[in-house]
């Protein structure tokens, strides 16, 4: 290769680098902002307008049963909680470990599977905060009789699958063997020990036994419990270590609880959450053209036609009231809103996404639905209320024109949130911010 | 060696012709984008931009719209591509200052034989009218105030697609056609959002126009060589209105703007191996005032240049002729009654890649400008680079 050509090579190399180079670093594109004086079109206005039930909603219906109080994981216990609510817990437990590993008279460990079951605990941790009570309360623990599900059991029905309905023979999950008394008292802690012997851990040893379970029960009047979980603590005797005692802890299968009255279905309100849960559904209809009130006419000239793309926040104002006295939440209630896909299909209409935009849904706190009734609370569907109106969602599809209020989850506890209905002063009300500007034109 | 040149050069003249697919970007390259129609773009090559020419004037064969004759000079099938980053810092008096940079490729063409003359396709741009802007407020709602935040985004450029032909008369003339037809369109977008004092799921206000840009023009012109030193040439541009139509869900009216006539005259003059230009620009659009909204002003984009070219500088044994320039111009659109004005000192360098019996067949040009743009109270700085390569082939 002469001289001349590796220079010519090497300048095609250079040239080209310089070019390409030249072209990344200015392909960072950038805006120029604007300064002063800078022609902007002209600015959007935005306001609100709130409007009444009948000119948005219609055919409010609450429907119960949604989930089972088992898929909650804890219990409760109540006796003539608020005068009505007597409620009990169901447990039962996974099968007792076959083997320990003790120290044998060598002093080795070693596993051993001989073992004797000669008594044991069983222990209940409590919700204090979820807990009504601020004294002692006396519970009972004992061994049910007959065969349960755990999934479908209730106050009344032992078991409550297709084709099989079969009643407790005592309602509240009755009768049971006693095992044992216990005082809770939230000031010394917050767990309370049933002690077992060996014939009641003996009863819930064959897991084949559909009757195997403990029942919870308080005996004192006036406090509803949260019982959060429980353990059996199974004391043992090793064949190769005869004059030891080991523990073994044994987990629950299932916890569930049953409870009575079961409380009717709203007839006037709305009422959202408990276990099994309560929904409410209603049809919306955005008005596509409001006139009025005044002051909004006043702002943008009546009657006026929304657009979707003019709905920037849209939100059903619901008023909190008081909730029966027994289901009065002691928690926060998180509230949810879904489109519900087929009306006709209630109970069991599949439903849409969460449309509420946070995670944890609608924080509400709890007195708002017990000594601090009356406070508004908003819901937000903006998406929904912008479909309505285009008469189609992001997938081209027509929107449903019913909302399903709900809990965030599904049961979250055996309270329940309660708000005004139709009718009421503080009917629920739809509260549009629309904002509004002006065609955009060429400058 | 002579196969191995064009070997180059045809690959170039295909990279050329793959460039030429898609449309020249326009992208931001002033703030005085905000105003009227935006601010025009020339699609000149890198030597026209280091000698601050206006495109029209310079001898030897060249492949800008705005100099349909010096197409006529050109003696082979030629491509050619240009390139051009932007940096611009800007400031306000009393508001903000601020910088940013763009990147355009505002021409790119091919070049055939036909008749004995030389037919081309060119893809120029002619006004750039991108920006973005922003204000902020509050909204009093029965709740509570919320804050808002209007963003306003132009994006939007009007190119031209040319097709012009030239003819040399005689050894010393050239003539040239250009018809081109307007393209392009701009997207006007303003989104409200909201602050995140009110609830979730708050949804922005978006009001939008998207317009399609058309219309024609016919450019002529003419060039001539005086006694083997002087070069003159001159061209006019007449174009048609410039329609803008409203796409598809825009609510915006249909507009029209009315363009001007643009007359462009340049001369150079060779003393030895230095070659000196001048060139200027004449535009009235003061006529496409009565087309526009709000207190943009619309006026006169008259400018002239100056350059020098030193041919005998070299660069690895290779022609590398380095050129200076200085140009002044004022842009036809304005915020308000203040002229807005354009001074730019270049700089730039040519490299001949490949040459065979005096005909070049892969060339770059390297430009560096220096510019400012001022009007009242606000003004910007840029550098501002040029490259283009040009390839022929048989």
């Amino acid at each position: 290769m002469s001289d001349l050509e590796s220079k010519a090579r090497w300048l095609r190399f250079a040239v080209s680098t310089a070019m390409l180079c030249t072209v990344v670093a200015a392909c960072d594109e950038e805006l120029p902002l604007g300064v002063v004086d800078t022609p902007l079109p002209a600015g959007p206005i935005t306001v609100e307008v709130e409007i009444p039930w009948s000119d948005f909603a219609s055919d409010l219906e609450v429907f119960g049963g949604y989930g089972s109080p088992e898929d909650l994981g804890v219990g409760f216990v109540a006796s003539q909680f608020a005068g009505t609510l007597d409620a009990r817990t169901l447990i039962r437990y996974t099968g007792y470990p076959s083997a320990v590993t003790v120290r044998d008279t060598t002093g080795a460990q070693r596993p051993d599977s001989t073992i004797t079951f000669v008594g044991g605990r069983l222990v209940a941790f409590f919700d204090t905060l979820a807990s009504t009570n601020v004294g002692p309360v006396t519970l009972g623990l004992g061994r049910l009789q007959q065969e349960w599900d755990p999934t479908t059991a209730s106050w009344t029905a032992a078991i409550d699958t297709i084709n099989d309905l079969r009643n407790w023979t005592e309602a509240g999950a009755g009768p049971v063997v006693v095992v044992d008394t216990a005082v809770w008292d939230p000031a010394s802690g917050d767990s309370v020990v049933f002690v077992l012997d060996s014939a009641d851990v003996a009863a819930w040893a064959d897991t084949l036994d559909l009757s195997r379970g403990a029942r919870i029960e308080s005996f004192d009047a006036g406090a509803r419990l949260q019982i959060s979980q429980t353990r059996l603590r199974l004391d043992v005797r090793p064949s190769s270590n005869p004059d030891t005692i080991a523990e073994l802890s044994v987990n629950p299968r299932s916890t569930t609880f049953i409870y009575a009255p079961f409380p009717d279905p709203s007839p006037d309100g709305v009422r959202i959450g408990g276990a099994p849960s309560w929904r409410t559904v209603l049809d919306v209809a955005i008005p596509a053209q409001i006139t009025g009130p005044p002051e909004f006419c006043a702002e943008v000239g009546c009657p006026f036609e929304i657009e979707a793309g003019q709905v920037s926040f849209a939100a059903l104002k619901l008023t909190s009231r008081t909730t029966d006295a027994a289901f009065q939440p002691t928690d926060t209630v998180r509230l949810d809103v879904r489109p519900v896909f087929d009306r006709s299909a209630m109970p069991k209409s599949p439903l849409g996404g969460s449309l509420v935009g946070a995670a944890l849904g609608r924080a509400v706190a709890p007195d708002a639905f017990g000594s601090n009734p009356g406070v508004v609370i908003e819901i937000p569907f903006t998406s929904f209320a912008r479909d309505l109106l285009r008469g189609e969602d992001a997938n081209g599809n027509e929107p449903p024109g019913t909302l399903a209020l709900l809990s965030v989850f599904e049961p979250l506890s055996i309270a329940f949130a309660s708000f005004e209905g139709p009718g009421s002063a503080f009917e629920p009300v739809l509260r549009l911010v629309l904002t509004i500007g002006p065609d955009m034109e060429l400058p | 060696m002579m196969t191995r040149c064009l070997k180059l050069s045809r690959v170039a003249f295909v990279a050329g012709a793959i460039a030429m697919v898609s449309a020249p970007e326009l992208e931001a390259q002033s703030v005085f984008n905000a105003a009227g129609l935006g601010v025009p773009s020339e699609a000149l090559d890198g030597r026209s931009r280091a000698m601050g020419s206006m495109g029209i004037g310079l001898p030897g064969g060249a492949f800008m719209p705005t100099d349909p004759a010096a197409l006529g000079r050109l003696s082979v099938a030629t491509g050619v591509v240009a390139n051009q980053p932007s940096w611009v810092d800007y400031s306000a008096a009393g508001g903000p200052s601020g910088s940013f940079q763009g990147n355009r490729f505002p021409l790119m063409g091919l070049a055939y034989p036909v008749f004995d003359g030389m037919m081309s396709f060119q893809v120029g741009s002619f006004l750039d009218q991108n920006y973005t802007d922003s204000r902020t407020g509050t909204v009093d709602l029965s709740t509570e105030t919320v804050a808002t935040n209007d963003e306003f985004i132009q994006d939007g450029s009007v190119s031209n697609l040319n097709l012009g032909y030239a003819q040399r008369l005689g050894t010393d003339v050239s003539v040239g056609v250009t018809v081109g037809r307007y393209a392009g369109s701009i997207v006007r977008t303003l989104t409200r959002t909201f602050g995140d004092e009110i609830a979730a799921d708050v949804n922005s206000y978006v009001e939008s126009g998207r317009w399609a840009y058309s219309g024609f023009h016919l450019t002529t012109g003419v060039s001539a060589t005086l006694t083997d030193r002087y070069h003159v040439a001159a061209s006019v541009q007449i174009p048609s209105n410039l329609d803008a139509e409203a796409q598809d869900d825009t609510d915006g009216a249909d507009r029209t703007f009315d363009l001007p006539v643009q007359y462009r005259a340049g001369v150079s003059a060779t003393f030895g191996p230095v070659l000196l230009g001048a060139s200027a620009v004449l535009a009235d659009w003061s006529e496409t005032q009565a087309d526009l909204t709000g207190s943009v002003q619309a006026g006169s984009a008259n400018g002239y240049g100056l350059g020098v070219e030193f041919a005998r500088a070299r660069l690895w044994g290779r022609d590398a002729p380095l050129r200076f320039g200085y140009r002044r111009s004022t842009l036809p659109f304005a915020f308000d009654a203040d002229e807005v004005t354009e001074r730019i000192f270049s700089g730039g360098v040519g490299l001949a890649l490949n040459r065979t019996n005096d005909i070049t067949l892969a060339a770059v040009d390297l430009a560096v400008e220096r510019g400012r743009r001022w009007a009242g109270g606000i003004s910007e700085n840029f550098w501002r680079g040029t490259i283009s390569f040009q390839a022929a082939g048989f």
